[in-house]
């Protein structure tokens, strides 16, 4: 039993605590990328760009001041700033919910990257600043799944996390291989697996043989890597069927549905299927899928009408 | 050597750095007899204060505000351009009170809430105590904070004011008094807590060698004298905390309470009203719930039955309260009783009710509202300390002494316009306690804030909120007026110790 007010505030938390964890990583991986002169440099910065959401390609020139913005910019939404402040914001809302150990790590994260010397600390070291800000989002969900009872309350949280992370990686893969699009340059390949935290299991799962159509099936298919959006998917219906436990009516729940659907849908798709059709149909439809049961978790659990539930 | 005659740093070169800089005014001194002597029940933190370096204080003070703003124990500032969040300064130097005081303490505020209770038992019922004329009824019932919606309405063990914080002062001659009550939705117990937590980790061998008795409890005695209100009708009540959100500056504290007692922390959007019971939306339905702790001033909870405009409450929560299907904590309309005006005739409620003579003393006050007290406080304003009747938070007063002429003035106009809005007492100096001031242990005046709960029976915690003024020379505590707060020590005696 839990409040509908509080489980929202959990779902979000999780959201943004995700989306920034990616964007710091994409700044990483922008950043590293662009030490060396080479195209793939460019290329890479581009992905990150439109990964984001930021249609202004000249920043792809500028990429140091991109790197700094996406990370501390306080007007632009998809920042790790504005992320880290909304996650914040969403766990004192529930701070009666979260453990302390969770917490402190999410409020010494915000304290770090609001505080004054942030913008000097980013300056002299780039890397070791988003280095340090994704050891520590280890950290807090670490600690939520080590401190948190495995209740309902986290698994809103983990539901908000998962569903971030399915959208984030259908956009990244979007950007790479909608559409036509193809990207066969080694090195961006290779950045395009930082990007998803995929290198090193890739490497061990294929070896040094980077083919798009590997990164897609590893990616997209694959049941036991985490950031894989089977992997994704298979999360969100296992929260939600844990969470509907608790809901006294009979039969499974729109959510659940819904999550059970596209986690189906990506059990039996495989990688032949979308060298024929290209992989922007399944991609999209992760991205609908998600959004669908975003809204159906919200009237399922939270903004539900009144009249149907109230008490006999 | 004498301490309070030592001026300066230079007039003492032989003296250790505490004695130097430490210049007791004419006050109480916590630690320091008048003659210079550390008072016994100090000489632990003060031995300990005396062998740390300045730079080993300002570091160990460094850690906790740290730790303080880690926790998120913080108040939020909104400001123009930015919202800043603040921690409330705390000072590391504990505050001590011994057993024999405490006992003395506990024994009056017990007696003190007792015939609160009772008198507001009273005032919403037969109306005794204002027939026999022992407080004037227009003072009463004419109180803005009198609730006339509560006229006959059953309050489980005539239990009005559950949760009570009353200030108590230390005068010059070392003895407590009561310098108000608060009985509406009083506020700093988080800090009794946290601070506790601090202080323990600051100074964790002298806390053990000190036989300080523990303030754990609060929580859990809050929970059972919360459910203990709705146990004559539910078997295991549903308590929440109401708040009213994340931008009150006591959120932290709603916050801590509601993880401490493990109760759901609710904003009046999660209730809902339904023939005359209240739920809370869950993800899984609405939920009934039997007491509500509300942090939330009288004027807002319930649109329908005081305030309007206001957003923070439940449309149709009191008519749930008033049918018994739920307990609101505390009873609306406790304001009557800790009233400034009213304040002065507790002396009076206790005698009327108990019998007995109060056992803690008030401070002397004038009510403006009677014309030869009136001319007797305009006549010395300089030396008195006037205060708005239904103001609190140190807002709406003179501090006599150190006000300018033009602001004695001033108020003066206003006391004259609307005396029934005033009360005077004369200026106490308040006791001075130890802190840490740059570096330096410097006295700097204090109250006292002991929590007291009223259920089915009256618990005072053993520990208190101690505020202080960190301004030096300045006797406004209030935090909204750059007051301060530290951990206070209730000391076990060994009677006490082996008793347990």
């Amino acid at each position: 039993m839990m409040l509908a007010r509080v489980a929202d505030s959990l779902y979000w938390m999780g959201r943004y605590v995700e989306r920034a964890e990616h964007v710091a990583r994409l700044a990483d991986v922008m950043l590293n990328a662009t030490l060396d002169h080479s195209d793939a440099a460019v290329q890479t910065a581009r992905i990150v760009l439109s990964a984001v959401g930021d249609s202004d390609m000249s920043r792809a020139g500028l990429v140091f001041d991109a790197a700094r913005s996406l990370t501390l910019d306080r007007d632009d939404p998809n920042s790790v700033l504005i992320s880290l402040a909304r996650a914040r914001e969403n766990a004192r809302q529930v701070r009666d919910q979260i453990t302390t150990e969770t917490w402190e790590r999410l409020n010494l994260l915000y304290l770090r990257v609001t505080g004054e010397n942030a913008g000097l600390t980013f300056e002299a070291g780039s890397s070791a600043f988003l280095h340090d800000v994704i050891a520590d989002l280890h950290l807090f969900k670490g600690a939520a799944d080590a401190t948190m009872s495995h209740g309902e309350g986290w698994r809103f949280l983990m539901l908000g996390m998962h569903l971030e992370r399915a959208r984030l990686v259908s956009r990244l893969l979007e950007v790479c291989f909608g559409d036509g699009r193809a990207i066969n340059e080694r090195i961006t390949l290779m950045n395009l697996l930082r990007m998803a935290c995929a290198l090193e299991p890739y490497l061990r799962r294929y070896t040094s043989e980077i083919e798009p159509r590997h990164i897609l099936d590893y990616l997209l298919f694959d049941e036991e890597f985490p950031r894989s959006i089977r992997f994704a998917t298979a999360r969100i219906e296992e929260h939600l069927v844990g969470i509907s436990r608790h809901v006294e009516s009979g039969g499974l729940s729109a959510p659940e549905r819904l999550a059970g659907r596209l986690k189906a849908r990506l059990q039996y798709a495989d990688v032949l299927e979308l060298e024929a059709t290209g992989a922007s149909d399944l991609l999209a439809t992760v991205v609908n899928e998600c959004g669908r049961i975003h809204e159906a978790i919200f009237e399922t659990f939270v903004a539900y009408s009144l009249e149907a539930r109230l008490p006999a | 050597m004498s301490v309070a005659s030592v001026k300066t740093l230079d007039a003492a070169p032989g003296s250790s750095r505490l004695q130097a800089a430490y210049l007791p005014g004419v006050a109480y001194d916590e630690m320091y007899a008048a003659d210079g002597e550390v008072r016994p029940h100090y000489a632990n933190v003060h031995s300990r204060l005396t062998s740390l370096s300045p730079d080993a204080l300002a570091e160990r003070q460094r850690t906790l505000e740290r730790s303080f703003l880690l926790q998120g124990v913080t108040f939020t500032v909104y400001g123009a351009e930015e919202t800043t969040e603040r921690i409330i300064p705390t000072d590391l130097a504990p505050r001590i009170i011994p057993a024999a005081e405490w006992t003395r303490i506990e024994a009056g505020l017990t007696q003190r809430l007792r015939a609160l209770n009772m008198f507001l038992a009273d005032i919403y019922g037969d109306q005794q105590i204002l027939k026999d004329g022992i407080v004037p009824r227009e003072l009463v019932l004419g109180a803005p904070s009198y609730r006339r919606e509560m006229q006959h309405l059953y309050v489980p063990h005539k239990a009005y004011a559950n949760v009570c914080g009353s200030d108590l002062i230390r005068g010059q001659d070392g003895a407590f008094a009561v310098l108000e009550d608060n009985l509406r939705v009083p506020s700093g117990v988080s800090y009794m807590l946290a601070n506790r937590d601090a202080a323990k980790r600051t100074f964790p061998g002298t806390f053990r060698m000190s036989n300080v008795r523990p303030v754990e409890r609060y929580p859990d005695l809050l929970l059972s004298t919360l459910k203990g209100m709705a146990a004559d009708w539910r078997p295991d009540p549903q308590v929440v905390v109401l708040t009213p959100g994340v931008y009150n500056s006591a959120y932290y504290e709603h916050a801590y309470l509601a993880r401490l007692m493990g109760s759901p922390l609710v904003e009046g959007r999660d209730l809902v009203i339904h023939e005359n019971m209240v739920y809370m939306r869950t993800t899984t339905g609405l939920r009934r719930v039997d007491v509500i702790y509300r942090r939330v001033d009288d004027d807002f909870i319930d649109p329908l039955t005081f305030r309007r405009d206001s957003s923070l409450g439940v449309a149709g929560l009191f008519n749930a309260y008033r049918a018994g299907n739920v307990v609101i904590c505390n009873a609306p309309g406790t304001g009557v009783a800790d009233d400034k005006a009213v304040y002065a005739y507790v002396p009076d409620i206790i005698r009327y009710y108990l019998g007995d003579d109060a056992i803690l003393p008030n401070i002397e006050t004038y009510l403006c509202r009677e014309p030869a007290q009136l001319s007797h406080v305009l006549a010395n304003l300089d030396q008195l300390v006037v205060k708005a009747v239904g103001a609190s938070g140190g807002y709406g007063m003179l501090v006599g002494p150190h006000a300018s002429q033009r602001e004695r003035e001033d108020f003066a106009q206003a006391l004259k316009a609307d005396p029934a809005n005033y009360i005077a007492q004369p200026t106490i100096q308040l006791s001075t306690a130890p802190c840490l001031i740059d570096g330096r242990i410097e006295p700097r005046h204090v109250d006292l804030r002991p929590f007291i709960l009223s259920g089915e029976k009256i618990v005072v915690t053993p520990g208190a909120l101690t505020r202080v003024a960190l301004r030096r020379g300045s006797l406004v505590v209030n935090s909204s007026q750059g007051g301060g707060s530290k951990d206070t020590w209730v000391l076990a005696d060994d009677a006490r110790e082996t008793g347990r």
